[in-house]
């Protein structure tokens, strides 16, 4: 196990510098600079500006010298947040975006869970239609579509939640609604599918036959069976959500991150586009490793290391 | 507990959590209350409030009413009291000296003195400091050289006098120097504030000092809301009536109007959408900005048939008399923005004579008239004159909204206007659009101009031959003799340079050496209980000293 887990750290640091390599070449490739002022300075007045920041410099030698500053714990300035740290940038709008991420996937999985498993009881009753047509609809209409309803609605016309900002618990429940619903649509159809096989297996049958009272065995053997491969769901589930929604961000005006990064690419905020990049990758590369560590432990028939030590 | 059960109290669980949640959210309508605060929606972030690296509208809005400079800009950019309390410029109008008023503080406690002048105007064109703006420096003795470190900034022409007496020495006299004065890049900063945050000058509202009517609280650096609250030791507080200006940032449009419908914000900016149904609404207003999107037709194209087709007038007057300014702004566009009037924006500048708007004074009617049967005549004449057949033309705008609605426009007037010409689109992002620009990699391309003071001359020095802005390359000696009169040998006689100037557009229109399209216009609901906001066209947009809740 532990020669597993330095080996997938090794790779994950490796992982996290070819895609730092990477994205630097090919932000390079990106026409202008990072400049705001950009269209009203003439060229030599832009040349000295960007020689003050080392941008006049061979590609090469920019990298060696950003890759230099990672190990010495430095992300860099920001352009458009002039002078600020990306690192405090990056820590100071993840917050957000990690609160409602976190909560929209309990929610989800929460209600998705119980959603799914109500359809595989009651399969092929209205309570089962029922449940298809809740996660068809979660699939099918985009977050910020519902967004946009949940903040006419429940915001504007009936004043239950504030409609927009982000200034206490309060403001975090209809961005987490509409973050939701797709966890939750997932999760319920994943859920579905597994119980129903699972439901109709031997040992389960031998259950009912032993006479356990009908929750007993859905929740001690059909559900905790299922959930097995939800693991491997929630991991980049996880991922996607907590690394922000660009739209529903901006349509709630939360501080996150997920507008930050699509807008650092556009106006070539180098050190914020690297600084970004690179912790969403760490992300996905520990959520992928966790889901891998978690999965031998609930389920012993996998092996993590591979041949049975 | 079976299933059902278990299903039960989830959603009760779950509607109570809701409920609970929905109780939390206080209503405080803003509107309504007789209190002296407001709240405003940004459409952007505020990147930094360090006066010498602001660059953003948004930044320079929050400085201009939380500093401030020797003037402050009132209604019509018209000088009012700022720190300096007179001013006596010499003969040549070479040298200002300015006397300062005693009574005004810094935040910190300290006084703000001529060396706090000296000190921020240093430190701006320090190149080391890299500010964006330094280039307004200009004309200030030794500035240039200064920003192209040629020269230490100690020779900068700007001498402080004991604490209350400052002298700036230009290389030329510049007749909107007062103006200039009213820009925050020009505004005091306190060294020792400077020196104590260091490398976090700036990027919160607490690594801050304040001179000005407001102090600005709550600013994280990077997040959505901050506050401005009045400033006790502001040294003319007595005129300032807000308590507190609240800032939301909003960047969706529909978000914005869902706030102002619940009453939670005062002001918000309208989508072009949204426009046409609110138009007549009680708080509508339109406030123009002075930035003019226009068409440049590159008369140095690679391509030597087109380059040829550019540099003949007729061509160029024809490709724009088939754009109908009205219908475009009104039935494409949509958004609020007018018809462009010329070059140079509408509500920038009154003459010194007859008080006209310097766009209406400069009118020529052909620059931007619609008439199909006109520019067919032009067109066929002019293609006959360069010898070509036909014209494929590809037409350059950024990839937003408002660049995709103008070359759809422009594709369809152009080829409606000749089956001889065809016309081929290409959206590319704002930073692409600037380089190929500024390589000449275009056939024609939509450009707007923002202009940084309320001066034609902010829009007008663009189009000199040598400017390195002027990507079409429209070449024209009386243009050229006369922005240089404007800036040189007239600038200290009001109304010939403002003649000069007349004379420049003037010219450039009856040339149509560029095909303006319109001014953009933001469009705004703003409650009517909201007063004494002053709005200026350009630079720091909004003085918000005078305002006041009725």
């Amino acid at each position: 196990m532990r020669k597993y887990l330095l080996k997938r750290i090794f790779y994950l640091f490796l992982t996290l510098f070819i895609v730092a390599t990477a994205t630097f070449f090919l932000m390079k490739l990106m026409p202008g600079t990072p400049l705001q002022n950009e269209a009203k300075l003439t060229a030599s007045e832009k040349a000295s500006i960007l020689a003050q920041y080392g941008l006049d410099k061979p590609v090469w030698l920019q990298y060696l010298v950003y890759i230099g500053g990672i190990f010495k714990g430095s992300l860099g300035l920001s352009f458009q947040f002039s002078d600020q740290a990306v690192s405090y940038l990056i820590g100071s709008r993840m917050g957000p975006s990690m609160q409602l991420g976190g909560q929209a996937m309990v929610v989800g999985v929460v209600f998705g869970i119980i959603l799914g498993a109500i359809g595989a009881i009651r399969k092929d009753t209205w309570a089962d239609r029922l449940a298809t047509v809740v996660s068809i609809l979660g699939i099918a209409v985009p977050s910020f579509v519902l967004a946009i309803l949940l903040q006419y609605y429940l915001g504007l016309k009936l004043s239950l939640f504030p409609v927009a900002g982000w200034e206490g618990f309060a403001y975090t429940v209809l961005p987490t609604l509409a973050l939701a619903a797709s966890p939750l649509a997932e999760t319920a159809r994943f859920i579905r599918t597994d119980m129903v096989d699972v439901l109709s297996s031997d040992y389960i049958e031998l259950a009912k036959a032993k006479g356990l009272s009908k929750f007993g065995i859905v929740y001690h053997h059909a559900l905790r069976n299922s959930l097995i491969p939800m693991v491997t769901l929630i991991g980049p589930l996880a991922a996607a959500l907590m690394t922000g929604s660009m739209v529903v961000e901006n349509i709630f005006s939360v501080p996150g991150i997920g507008e930050q990064f699509v807008k650092s690419i556009l106006v070539n905020d180098y050190p914020t586009i690297m600084g970004v990049t690179i912790f969403y990758s760490a992300l996905l590369c520990l959520l992928l490793l966790l889901t891998d560590i978690v999965y031998g432990i609930i389920d012993p028939r996998i092996r993590l290391s591979g041949n049975g030590d | 507990m079976n299933l059902k059960t278990a299903a039960k109290v989830t959603v009760v669980a779950g509607a109570s959590l809701l409920f609970l949640a929905a109780c939390g959210s206080k209503s405080n309508s803003s509107s309504t209350s007789s209190k002296q605060t407001a709240t405003i929606t940004e459409s952007a972030e505020l990147p930094t409030m360090d006066l010498s690296k602001s660059t953003d509208v948004v930044s320079s809005n929050m400085l201009n009413n939380t500093n401030e400079g020797l003037y402050r800009l009132g209604k019509d950019s018209k000088i009012t009291p700022g720190i300096a309390k007179s001013t006596t410029v010499s003969k040549d109008g070479k040298t200002y000296t300015f006397t300062l008023r005693k009574n005004a503080k810094w935040s910190n406690g300290e006084k703000v003195t001529a060396k706090d002048f000296v000190y921020g105007w240093q430190r701006t064109v320090n190149p080391k400091t890299a500010s964006q703006y330094a280039y307004l420096y200009s004309g200030i003795k030794n500035a240039d050289q200064i920003v192209a470190g040629k020269k230490p900034v100690s020779t900068l022409g700007i001498k402080a006098d004991g604490d209350y007496k400052l002298t700036v020495t230009l290389d030329k006299p510049i007749s909107y120097f007062k103006k200039l004065m009213g820009f925050v890049n020009f505004f005091p900063q306190n060294e020792k504030a400077v020196k104590q945050y260091g490398s976090k000058y700036g990027t919160t509202s607490s690594a801050m000092v304040y001179n000005g009517p407001y102090k600005m609280t709550g600013w994280k650096g990077t997040n959505l809301t901050w506050t401005l609250q009045k400033n006790k030791d502001y040294w003319d507080a007595k005129n300032v009536k807000m308590s507190s200006l609240k800032f939301q940032v909003v960047k969706d449009a529909s978000t914005g109007l869902n706030l102002f419908n619940s009453n939670k914000v005062d002001d918000i900016t309208l989508s072009g959408t949204q426009v046409k149904s609110y138009k007549n609404n009680k708080n509508f207003i339109a406030r123009k900005s002075a930035s003019t999107f226009y068409v440049e037709f590159n008369q140095n194209d690679s391509n030597k048939a087109l380059a040829k087709a550019f540099k003949n007038k007729k061509i160029r007057q024809a490709l724009s008399m088939a754009i109908s300014r009205k219908q475009f702004v009104n039935d494409v566009l949509a958004d609020g923005s007018t018809a462009a009037k010329g070059y140079v924006s509408s509500d920038l500048a009154k003459s010194p004579t007859n008080k006209k708007d310097f766009a209406d004074d400069a009118y020529v009617a052909s620059g931007v008239e619609y008439n199909m049967t006109k520019a067919r005549k032009l067109l066929n004449e002019g293609l006959k004159e360069v010898g070509e057949s036909s014209l494929n033309i590809k037409l350059l705008s950024d990839d937003t909204d408002g660049g995709k609605k103008s070359t759809e426009y422009l594709q369809g007037q152009w080829q409606k206007l000749s089956s001889k010409i065809k016309v081929t689109n290409q959206n590319v992002p704002f930073k692409t659009r600037l380089q190929r620009s500024q390589n000449g990699d275009f056939d024609t391309v939509i450009s707007a101009w923002n202009a940084d003071f309320t001066d034609p001359i902010s829009f007008l020095s663009l189009f000199t031959s040598d400017n390195s802005y002027n990507n079409g390359r429209y070449n024209s000696a009386a243009y050229d003799t006369a922005v240089n009169n404007a800036e040189g040998k007239d600038a200290n006689d009001t109304t010939t340079r403002w003649n000069d100037m007349v004379t420049a557009e003037k010219q450039l229109m009856t040339d149509q050496g560029i095909a303006p399209i319109y001014q953009k216009t933001e469009a705004h609901l703003m409650r009517t209980n909201l007063k004494g906001i002053i709005y200026n066209t350009a630079g720091s947009q909004y003085n918000y000293k005078y305002m006041y809740v009725k």
